[in-house]
């Protein structure tokens, strides 16, 4: 597939807190769907769209982000033209060490898309997971005339707040863009995905650095409504959204559902993630499993309900996981038994432990513990 | 091309033809075993992990599946600038032309090659066993004891011996004599099919027998004894842990049943010496509420909604509601529809077993199908691309194979479709 566009994915979100699970980590490269991190679904599907140069805006926290996205062989994005590039925050001799306060990570955003060629840009938050491709939104976006197109769709105030919804004129464009309202005339949730032409966000940029603005983002763009035409372009696919911890549990759940994981993994293009080189997962004589997602690597020596588990968990001998969501190389003692609960990365739970949280409010364990 | 101080050579041209249908389209090192790898992963995974980076892979028969699958070599880290992955064709030349006429051959046709790596070592290993070998260990040994050959050897059951290539030596593992499958042997070291040379020894052997018309050209009949002949050193090199020759239907099965009854042995969880794949971009499996799971190992992009009892499924199987799956191979893309029964089959990409179908060991009647010389044991081998009749019945020992004439009342199958 061809298009004329790059792409830019802002992996931090500061509106957007995952408590336990972002501490260590910035929001994209938290692990979500068994084998993936939330990164994956925007950049895959970018790719798919034919994107060859991405950028990716990072603030802090940005280490594991590295690991898992290495060179973007795993994308096909290492390439020696364009391919993918990690912007860490860019902090100037001048700034003395107080990036944040200036626009100074603006000006090495700057240099990246200037050093690009393409005709238009792709920026999207990373809070989104769905799986599509953006020629079709790019073609109505240049039909159109509109300075700048922003995807919505209808259901996203069921995932919880942040929601930033668009009011729109009879022409389809932006008029007014409100954070969480109370009462609201529009059920037109931003999915937090635009584009525009490079030229016009390099004005855009540029003027943000000499006016000392330093909040660069999705909605700080759309805001510019009044000076510029924003066209409101409606999304009808399947899109779940991370928004908070309980928006990230419910988000999990949903995939056990069939016609969902359909949606998200097999009608469309293929999501792809970085390859780990797990052994197959293996199911000993004392499994139980139902309504669960399990990825390599995994052993099951217990019962497994209503879960999501990542690569190389392991639940021993008499151990009862439901409505559970288990990050990658989380060994479980015997005789356990967990509701409701995360558990990140790496985690030990020693024999005998019982957990239970409620489903609207999951216990959540960090990564490493030892419980 | 980058000097390299070793070589490795795998042989991977063979037809495999003991693997019947399974091997129509496919070269048999291209075959997959144990649910996430092909057969080459083992020998390329133990070059990449004792740290061989460049390899030449020989290939001859079905090319096609086995090329596209080895790649550039990036899944066993074989991308590299200085050497790598060589899929190396037999090819034409000014005068004439020849395919690999036997395993010595194949190598003395890319001599040219591997004079260009300039190594000191050439490692040959066959595309066809199961078994994760340190390589470097091997090659140490051959520097100090200053061999022309090393031989990898495994010490066999004596009841087993007569069915290997066994060699006899002296007290310090120097090797004496070649014996392929002795009726009564004298030793029970078998020939693991890795042999390890001295670059400047091989080449000259090569050239010498491809001199002689009736050589076979075949490392074990021909290169072994003529060495031994010309009084050259060939050492042994003791191997103990997990290793099978996966050259025929039931040593196949056999060997993915190993991953599920002796899981330790050829240990596939072991992250110190993994064994890579080419992965497919799938997500992780799922089993349904009601689906029962055990003994069994699962890769990405199942759907289980069934039973399946000590069975090895590749990526993207899906066993559908009420469907029994028991002692069975089920190769990548595999459907099985409701209520079909499937009892020790070895099943081909994407082919879909319809609902209701009894097929396998426990499955008694007389068929067209029935092959007792691939198919062993009980065992049912199923053809890919093809979707079996609802309600089919393929008793034990049936190869189902599209190409076989059967009367149109007894034909199993509905439809072939062509697999990518």
């Amino acid at each position: 597939m061809f298009i004329d566009a790059m792409g830019l994915i802002l992996a931090d979100n500061n509106k957007i807190s995952l408590g336990e699970l972002s501490k260590p980590r910035a929001l994209a490269a938290v692990p979500f769907g068994g084998r993936y991190r939330i990164i994956d679904y925007m950049l895959s599907d970018m790719v798919n769209s034919g994107i060859k140069s991405v950028g990716i805006l990072t603030l802090n926290k940005y280490k594991s982000l590295m690991d898992h996205l290495g060179t973007g062989a795993s994308w096909d994005l290492d390439r020696k033209n364009f391919g993918l590039h990690i912007l860490p925050p860019y902090v100037n001799s001048e700034s003395s060490g107080n990036g944040m306060e200036d626009a100074d990570e603006l000006v090495g955003l700057l240099d990246f898309i200037r050093s690009n060629r393409s005709m238009y840009a792709i920026i999207a938050n990373s809070n989104m997971i769905l799986n599509t491709t953006f020629n079709d939104f790019l073609e109505k976006h240049e039909q159109s005339g509109a300075d700048v197109s922003a995807m919505y769709n209808r259901d996203g105030t069921k995932y919880g707040v942040p929601n930033y919804i668009f009011d729109v004129d009879r022409k389809g464009y932006v008029k007014d863009m409100l954070l969480n309202p109370e009462k609201s005339s529009s059920n037109r949730c931003s999915l937090g995905i635009i584009v525009l032409k490079r030229e016009l966000l390099i004005d855009m940029i540029s003027d943000m650095i000499s006016r000392g603005e330093r909040n660069f983002g999705v909605h700080t763009l759309v805001k510019k409504h009044d000076t510029l035409r924003v066209r409101a372009h409606e999304y009808k696919g399947l899109v779940l959204r991370i928004n908070n911890i309980q928006g990230y549990f419910n988000s999990s759940m949903l995939l056990l559902d069939d016609q969902i994981r359909a949606d998200l993994f097999w009608n469309g293009m293929p999501i792809y993630t970085k390859v780990k080189d797990e052994a197959p997962a293996l199911y000993f004589e004392n499994s139980h499993v139902g309504n669960a997602m399990v990825s390599d690597g995994c052993r099951i020596m217990g019962t497994v309900q209503n879960s999501m588990l990542f690569r190389g968990v392991t639940v021993s001998r008499n151990s009862k996981i439901t409505n559970c969501v288990i990050m990658q190389d989380v060994h479980i003692s015997e005789n356990c038994e967990l509701e409701n609960v995360i558990i990140d990365k790496n985690a030990v739970i020693r024999p005998g432990i019982k957990l239970v949280g409620h489903k609207d409010y999951p216990v959540v364990i960090g990564k490493g513990a030892i419980v | 091309m980058a000097k390299a101080d070793v070589v490795a050579m795998i042989l991977a041209g063979g037809q495999g033809a003991r693997l019947g249908v399974l091997t129509k389209y496919i070269a048999k090192p291209a075959v997959p075993f144990g649910s996430r790898y092909r057969i080459i992963d083992f020998p390329l995974s133990n070059c990449a992990n004792s740290g061989i980076e460049t390899v030449g892979v020989l290939s001859q028969y079905q090319p096609l599946a086995l090329n596209t699958y080895v790649g550039n070599g990036h899944p066993w880290d074989l991308d590299r600038n200085n050497g790598g992955a060589y899929i190396l064709p037999p090819y034409q030349r000014s005068g004439r032309s020849d395919w690999y006429k036997g395993t010595a051959n194949a190598i003395y046709q890319n001599k040219d090659f591997i004079d260009d790596c300039d190594p000191k070592y050439v490692l040959i290993l066959s595309g066809d066993h199961i078994y994760k070998m340190n390589y470097e260990r091997m090659l140490r040994d051959h520097i100090k004891t200053k061999a022309d050959a090393t031989l990898a050897v495994l010490e066999v059951p004596w009841e087993e011996a007569p069915r290997f290539g066994i060699l006899n030596t002296s007290d310090d593992d120097i090797i004496t004599e070649f014996v392929e499958k002795p009726k009564k042997p004298e030793s029970n070291l078998a020939s693991m099919g890795v042999y390890l040379f001295t670059w400047d020894v091989l080449r000259k052997a090569l050239i010498e027998d491809e001199e002689i018309p009736e050589s076979n050209n075949d490392f074990g009949s021909n290169i072994v004894p003529m060495l031994l002949k010309q009084g050259k050193k060939l050492c042994a090199y003791r191997f103990s842990g997990y290793w099978k020759d996966v050259g025929t239907i039931s040593s196949l099965w056999e060997a993915n049943m190993d991953i599920l009854d002796r899981p330790e042995e050829i240990n596939l969880m072991d992250r110190s010496w993994r064994v890579y794949s080419r992965n497919p971009v799938k997500p992780s499996h799922y089993i349904a509420d009601g689906a029962v799971i055990k003994n069994s190992a699962l890769t990405d992009g199942c759907r289980i909604y069934g039973t399946v009892e000590h069975s090895v499924l590749s990526n993207s199987v899906t066993v559908e509601k009420g469907a029994i799956v028991r002692d069975s191979v089920l190769l990548p893309g595999v459907t099985v529809r409701a209520g079909a029964y499937i009892d020790k089959c070895i099943i081909g990409f994407n082919t879909i077993i319809g609902e209701g179908v009894r097929a396998g060991a426990s499955v008694t009647g007389d068929s067209p199908y029935l092959n007792t010389r691939i198919c062993t044991d009980g065992i049912v081998v199923i053809e890919r691309g093809l979707k079996i009749k609802d309600h089919a019945v393929i008793p034990a020992n049936c190869q189902i194979d599209c190409d076989i004439a059967v009367d149109p009342a007894l034909n199993v199958i509905e439809e072939m479709f062509r697999v990518r």
